[in-house]
């Protein structure tokens, strides 16, 4: 129906682009969430078993690795709600929302698995030694920030 | 440093005063699964709800915005909203898990 009005600038291809940017925003800043989550829930169900109550402190890399994901979300509602049809979405806006997309993705992959490593080590340690919390929460703000960074981008790009 | 393992106090204690211990572990784990669930509720909702909110909001009150600084700045809003929920997450856990930890002993 509006294939008349495509042209090199506004091809009918155009939205993929774009498309494939907002699910790879959440595709991989959902795996990275997954990792994190996964990887220090196992930490945490390992420290529980001998010092349950700290489980309300050593839910916070959990909550970091949802965090992520929310940055993913962010970005992919951002760029669904500026999809259009082809003849109104031109190539460069295309490129540019993948360009976003990958961003958040990747980085949130990267913060993601960086969470859970560090989730799982800093809880197990913090069950032995309760100082260590204040070092375990530093090192996963600085993981965190890795998402952030992608996302800074990704609205930078998503703004051009 | 020292441990302080709260299962083998609950051992020395033994029958009648297990039950009472397990009744308060109980409450003790109700009402921090109620903390945990209010904070992690505020962390997934509060973005979401910020992000539409600022979205009606902003485009009512600023209508010269374009429609991009307008996503822009909710999501922005969006993003520092959840931010400002996890900070009093991780400051009621550190505050709070000492204190009962201290009233344990």
């Amino acid at each position: 129906m509006s294939s008349e009005v495509t042209s090199s600038d506004n091809p009918i291809y155009g939205p993929f682009f774009g498309v494939m940017g907002a699910s790879s925003a959440i595709i991989f800043s959902a795996l990275g969430a997954a990792y994190g989550t996964a990887k220090s829930g196992t930490g945490i169900a390992a420290m529980s078993v001998m010092r349950p109550e700290l489980i309300m402190k050593s839910i916070i890399p959990v909550v970091m690795a949802g965090i992520i994901a929310i940055y993913g979300l962010v970005v992919a509602v951002l760029i669904a709600g500026a999809l259009e049809e082809p003849s109104k979405y031109p190539l460069f806006k295309g490129f540019v929302h993948l360009g976003a997309g990958l961003a958040v993705g990747f980085s949130g992959l990267a913060a993601g698995f960086a969470i859970g490593i560090v989730g799982d080590a800093g809880v197990r340690g913090t069950a032995q030694q309760p100082r260590l919390f204040v070092g375990m929460i530093l090192i996963l703000i600085f993981a965190e920030v890795l998402g952030l960074y992608g996302l800074i981008v990704a609205i930078y790009l998503y703004a051009k | 440093m020292t441990n302080k393992n709260k299962k083998g106090n609950g051992n020395d204690g033994r029958a009648a005063k297990q039950s009472v211990k397990q009744r308060s572990e109980d409450s003790q784990d109700y009402s921090s699964l109620k903390t945990v669930l209010f904070y992690c509720s505020l962390i997934v909702f509060l973005p979401v709800a910020t992000f539409f909110a600022l979205k009606g909001f902003v485009l009512d009150k600023f209508f010269s915005m374009g429609e991009l600084k307008v996503n822009i700045a909710s999501a922005v809003g969006a993003v520092v909203a959840l931010h400002l929920a996890f900070g009093l997450y991780i400051y009621r856990a550190y505050f709070t898990d000492t204190k009962s930890q201290t009233k344990q002993d």
